[in-house]
């Protein structure tokens, strides 16, 4: 299961000895790289990406209010909002996103994925793991793959969903048919609450460590004797068991989760709503080392009323605060700030939900379910920023052209975590599974 | 299916004449193709402005959409290899759905030929009807690794022609993994052992076809024993010896005492039963023992549970008068033994007030007909009707005229606190754009009536109903044993089949012939050899989740776990404003506060609570933590009641207390190994502040442990 591959910076020791003797060549690292991906038949991608933030908008958002409008269409498909022009030109993004669209030289669009299944739970799973539903075998989402293969002990979980993983109708448990111990952690609670801190992390009123401690060596005493009461070697100790106690033993560990210690300016600069206070606290748990966390946003399935529901986020609302203008305020402060931190060029930022939405208005004044073309956002660790891959048709139909899948992009954002799409794992019964299916393509043109 | 069908029916191969008719000839070919899948022309709404119907079901309305529509492009009658129907899928020109038809084929010849016949839908597709598809074999035993064999179909239509329609009919393996199917030739190579799946689909028939290979040359013994039980266990043992998986030896007496007491009444045994239970040397032991739990009122309280749970009832916002009425009234029939099929009729016929007539409020579960036909069909059917809605199922039998004219039968239930059947009331059919007929889904369309509910619960609970028994003995099967005979435990489908179809057959046919009696096919079952086999496993059954080799260990329900720490501590938990006592699997409502039943994973029934069995969760580290930090184990641990502070008062040393609650929260007395160990960790403190917190933290992981959170 050891891939010289995982390592954070994707470069292996004698990748970088080459390296430093190429350039005596007078061939720069580009050039090598470049060489090396059209040559290798197993390209080895600079990987710049440590971690990833996933900001999944459940539910499907749509992507005709948010990253590919139409402002030329006939009215009931254009929709009830407008357009703004964006750091690009010639691209323009939905009236609610001005400060992503001030940051779009940092953040590519795809504007073709293409999907077959439009039911939450389907859709969910293919956007989620790259594979489609089958009733054999349920695949692990990305955060229990990259928590599966991350190598540095950390205290924190390596796959924490803010505030939870109810995602696509609440079936996943993320971790598919790896170990259940990759599962996404879900911090629970509301981080928009003022004292907002996660159950459980602070001891029971006349507890302490000596005795949790006893505990969890009792319990994996007991769970040594196998149910007749005889010793058994195979009796391991629970592993979420272990990891809860050295998570409740580390005091450093648990301050990741106080957003209270941020700065209310820095508070306010995500937004106020759930998506911004969870990205801000995506961005502590990253900073300290966790590999993968999914940022829950939920409510995009608008069946109706895409003028309350997307931009008001109340009937006659001043300022827009629905869930657009909410995704621009956390997704803006997030690249803002991990650029401030020097973190951005480290960490992918991914954002995406299972479908996009029909290209026609229904009578309710919201749109259905549509996955046969929708958006998906990336930014950070290693994404070639500043351009659209792919248009969906003129109403937002169809892919137009470069058509991705949910596979496409599954190998895409494993190649840039530094995981070889092609790599196997092995069922619990045996069998061989890619991280990526096999007809997966990884878009070349979206890694810098 | 008569053999003899196949010796004297013509088997002739296509021609290329005039007798290419369109439905029977022409459709197959885009089906092969892929041309109306979902996910291309077969979508709700076509692609690129071409829709044929999802699979071809409905062939008049692709008639229309290929020779009439866009007259002269789709189908060119004078020159006919310049017919978009053909240019597109050979990629003559351009495709957005690229290369699907190898324009040197037969296919896209016989394509060829109708359109210059002159594209004709055919008088005889009036005439012949396709009845049904035979696929040779139906299932396979192959042996050794890289074996193969070659699939073989024929289509038998209605005016006595049967023709080998293998080239036309979709092979698609279930894990592609695991099979390899040439879409040409429909040979079949075995990459892997198991049990596989493939689903053969000619026109609007779908089929199942079985491959197995062993996973060893190993063969275990097939029982050979006599009794009721005897049907259970020869179809468990013959399918384990087909595949070669040895089977676990009979667990002791004290696993199956735990076991059974889980099963059937949701309580762990008390210490008292449990020693008088292993000093019993009666041959008769566990049967007795089953008999008395099936005649408890624990029963009765564990088996309202899991009915409420399938019936999904909850609490309407101000309206728990009628959950509780309707929770009541379901008591009353478990307990009063009355048969599932009547219980079921009595749900679905109920009208008057729901805060008086208890069953009424089934009909206040969902709201609307559609929502009542797809929750009524994954109930009573175990048929996910709801794919249906839009288009006809995919992988199964329905309509939409089923799926509409269920939901006509329930269209003029009002669904207020009052139920009442009133004399209007429709659901409008999608394609048509009329109003649904009330129809028994699969079957036949209804004649006016007053209330055409009763209708649908004759035919539902009669006693050749191939669904109503056949769902409930498969859950009841799963409820014991881990694992239904077929997963999802409301997807029963042709193209789903049961890991063991002979002994669901079987099953639902003694439980239509026991009246319906739930008791008895749970007798039945925990009686047979399978049930009673140890989850220890032995060389070469370790991976086995689906055949019964050994006994799979469930995470035990957050009811009857919330109960279970209860019972072990003596000390109860408060469920919202209930009285203290209360347990927790006699709750109405599942709505009620407790942070206990939270953190344990309650259903809210909002939903089905049925869950796959791949997607078991132990509450993964969220709930080590609160186990650790939160009120659940420690608030009741360090109370001055219950059972350690009376053991501790009566001055009990530590290997009396760690005896009692061994048998208390596993159901076993605690070996020498382990008593040794406890002694050994446990040294007796002078402070007994010191030694009450020593036996609190062994109490605490006592209940943490694998043994006591696991039925096994």
């Amino acid at each position: 299961m050891e891939n010289e591959l995982m390592r954070c910076d994707g470069f292996l020791r004698r990748d970088i000895l080459r390296v430093g003797g190429l350039t005596a060549l007078g061939l720069g690292l580009d050039d090598y790289l470049r060489h090396q991906r059209l040559s290798a038949a197993e390209p080895q991608m600079p990987v710049r990406a440590k971690s990833c933030i996933l900001i999944w908008l459940d539910g499907g958002p749509s992507h005709l209010e948010t990253f590919d409008p139409k402002p030329d269409a006939p009215a009931e498909v254009r929709g009830p909002l407008g357009t703004i022009a964006t750091a690009i030109p010639g691209i323009r993004l939905n009236e609610c996103l001005p400060k992503t669209a001030a940051l779009l030289n940092r953040i590519a669009i795809i504007r073709s994925m293409t999907s077959p299944l439009g039911e939450h739970n389907f859709g969910t799973h293919y956007l989620l793991t790259g594979y489609k539903p089958t009733p054999v075998l349920e695949y692990p989402a990305y955060g229990a793959v990259v928590s599966h293969l991350h190598r540095e002990p950390t205290v924190l979980p390596s796959n924490i969903a803010v505030p939870n993983f109810s995602v696509g109708g609440s079936r996943m448990t993320g971790g598919g048919y790896l170990p259940a111990a990759t599962r996404p952690f879900s911090v629970g609670g509301d981080p928009t609450k003022p004292n907002f801190s996660v159950r459980d992390l602070d001891f029971y009123q006349g507890l302490d460590l000596t005795r949790l401690d006893r505990r969890r060596q009792f319990v994996a005493a007991l769970d040594a004797f196998d149910h007749s009461g005889t010793a058994s070697a195979a009796g391991l100790s629970d592993p979420d068991l272990e990891r809860a106690y050295r998570l409740i033993a580390s005091e450093d560990a648990k301050r990741a989760f106080k957003l209270s210690e941020e700065p209310s300016k820095v508070r306010q600069q995500y937004g106020a709503k759930s998506i911004g206070q969870c990205c801000l606290l995506a961005r502590r748990l990253v900073e300290r080392g966790v590999p993968f966390v999914t940022v829950n946003d939920r409510g995009w399935d608008t069946h109706e009323n895409l003028q309350t529901r997307l931009k008001d986020g109340y009937a006659g609302a001043k300022v827009g605060v629905g869930l657009v203008p909410s995704l621009d305020l956390a997704l803006s402060a997030l690249v803002r700030d991990l650029e401030d931190r020097a973190m951005l060029d480290e960490t992918l930022v991914v954002v995406m939900g299972e479908f996009g939405r029909t290209p026609k208005l229904n009578t309710r004044g919201g749109r259905d379910h549509w996955p046969r073309v929708f958006s998906v956002v990336m930014a950070g660790g290693g994404v070639a920023a500043g351009q659209v891959i792919g248009s969906s048709d003129a109403v937002g139909e169809s892919p137009l052209d470069k058509p991705v899948t949910p596979a496409d992009l599954a190998a895409t954002i494993y190649t840039l975590l530094g995981i070889d799409p092609k790599r196997e794992f092995q069922t619990r019964d045996g069998r061989p599974v890619r991280v990526a299916p096999y007809e997966a393509n990884v878009l070349s043109e979206l890694i810098a | 299916m008569p053999i003899w069908w196949i010796f004297f029916a013509v088997v002739i191969p296509v021609g290329s004449d005039s007798r290419i008719d369109f439905d029977h000839d022409v459709i197959p070919v885009l089906t092969k193709a892929g041309c109306n899948t979902g996910a291309c022309h077969g979508a709700a709404i076509g692609r690129g402005g071409f829709k044929l119907s999802l699979y071809g079901g409905d062939p008049a309305a692709d008639y229309r959409a290929i020779a009439l529509e866009l007259k002269g492009r789709r189908v060119n009658l004078i020159d006919p290899d310049q017919s978009l129907l053909l240019m597109k899928p050979t990629e003559a020109t351009e495709h957005g759905g690229g290369y699907r038809l190898d324009p040197d084929s037969s296919a896209v010849a016989r394509v060829t030929d109708w359109i210059r016949h002159g594209a004709h839908r055919g008088d005889r597709a009036a005439k012949r009807r396709f009845v049904r598809l035979e696929v040779s074999p139906q299932s396979a035993v192959i042996r050794g690794s890289g074996g193969h064999l070659t699939l073989k179909a024929v289509a038998h239509f209605s005016d006595g022609l049967s023709r080998d329609v293998t080239g036309e009919t979709v092979f698609k393996a279930e894990d592609p993994a695991a099979l390899e199917v040439d879409s040409e030739t429909a040979k079949t190579r075995v990459l892997r052992g198991g049990r596989h799946i493939i689903i053969a689909r000619y026109l609007s028939q779908v089929m199942p076809i079985e491959i197995i290979q062993p996973y060893s040359d190993r063969t275990s013994g097939v029982t050979r024993g006599g009794g009721q039980t005897q049907f259970v266990d020869r179809s468990v043992d013959t399918l384990l010896a087909t595949l070669g998986i040895p089977a676990s030896g009979a667990a002791d007496d004290a696993s199956f005492s735990r076991r059974v007491s889980l099963d059937l009444t949701g309580r762990l045994p008390e210490p008292g039963s449990v020693r008088s239970f292993l000093g019993d040397r009666d041959p008769e032991r566990r049967v007795k023992l089953i008999d008395r739990l099936l005649a408890s009122e624990a029963f009765n309280e564990y088996w309202t549970l899991q009915l409420a749970k399938l019936l999904r009832i909850h609490a309407q916002p101000g309206n728990l008068l009628g959950v509780e009425k309707y929770h009541a009234w379901l008591k009353q029939q478990i307990s009063e033994k009355v048969g599932y099929d009547v219980v079921a009729r009595s749900v679905l016929t109920a009208q008057g007030d729901t805060h008086q007539i208890g069953p009424a409020n089934f009909f206040r579960t969902v709201s609307g007909p559609r929502e009542q036909a797809e929750f009524t069909s994954e109930l009573f059917m175990g048929s996910r009707l709801r794919c249906a809605n839009c288009h006809n199922h995919p992988l199964d039998q329905w309509t939409q005229d089923d799926y509409h004219g269920l939901a006509a039968i329930f269209a003029r239930v009002q669904q207020g606190q009052v139920v009442a059947v009133a004399s209007g009331g429709q659901v409008i059919h999608p394609r048509t754009g009329e109003n649904a007929v009330p129809r028994i889904p699969g079957e036949h369309f209804l004649e006016d009536s007053d209330d055409p509910r009763e209708a649908l619960a004759d035919w539902l609970i009669s006693s050749d109903n191939p669904y109503f028994a056949r769902a409930m003995v498969n859950r009841l099967w799963k409820a014991m044993m881990g694992r239904g005979l077929v997963e999802p435990a409301d997807d029963l489908r042709a193209t789903n089949p049961a890991t063991h179809p002979k002994l669901l057959k079987t099953l639902a046919e003694d439980f239509v012939g026991h009246q319906f009696d739930l008791r008895h096919t749970l007798r039945l079952i925990a009686s047979s050899d399978a049930y009673s086999r140890s989850s220890r496993t032995v060389s070469g059954n370790e991976i086995d989740d689906r055949y019964y080799s050994h006994r799979m260990s469930q995470s035990l329900e957050p009811e009857v776990l919330a109960d279970a720490i209860s019972d072990v501590l003596e000390v109860s938990e408060r469920y919202g404003d209930t009285a203290l006592g209360t347990r927790a699997v006699t709750l109405v409502d599942p709505g009620i506060e407790s942070q206990t039943l939270d953190v344990l994973g309650r259903c809210s029934r909002q939903d089905t609570c049925e869950t796959p069995v791949l997607v078991q969760d132990n509450g993964g580290l969220s709930r080590k933590l609160h186990l650790f930090n939160g009120p659940l184990l420690n608030q009741r641990i360090a109370s001055n009641r219950g059972r350690l502070s009376r053991l501790l008062e009566s001055g009990a040393t530590v290997e009396v207390v760690v005896d009692e609650f061994y048998l208390a929260a596993l159901g076993r007395p605690v070996s020498d190994g382990e008593k040794r160990f406890w002694n050994e960790r446990l040294k007796s403190f002078a402070d007994p502040t010191e030694k009450r917190e020593q036996l609190e933290d062994f109490v605490w992981g006592l209940l943490t442990c694998k043994e006591f959170v696991t039925n096994h």
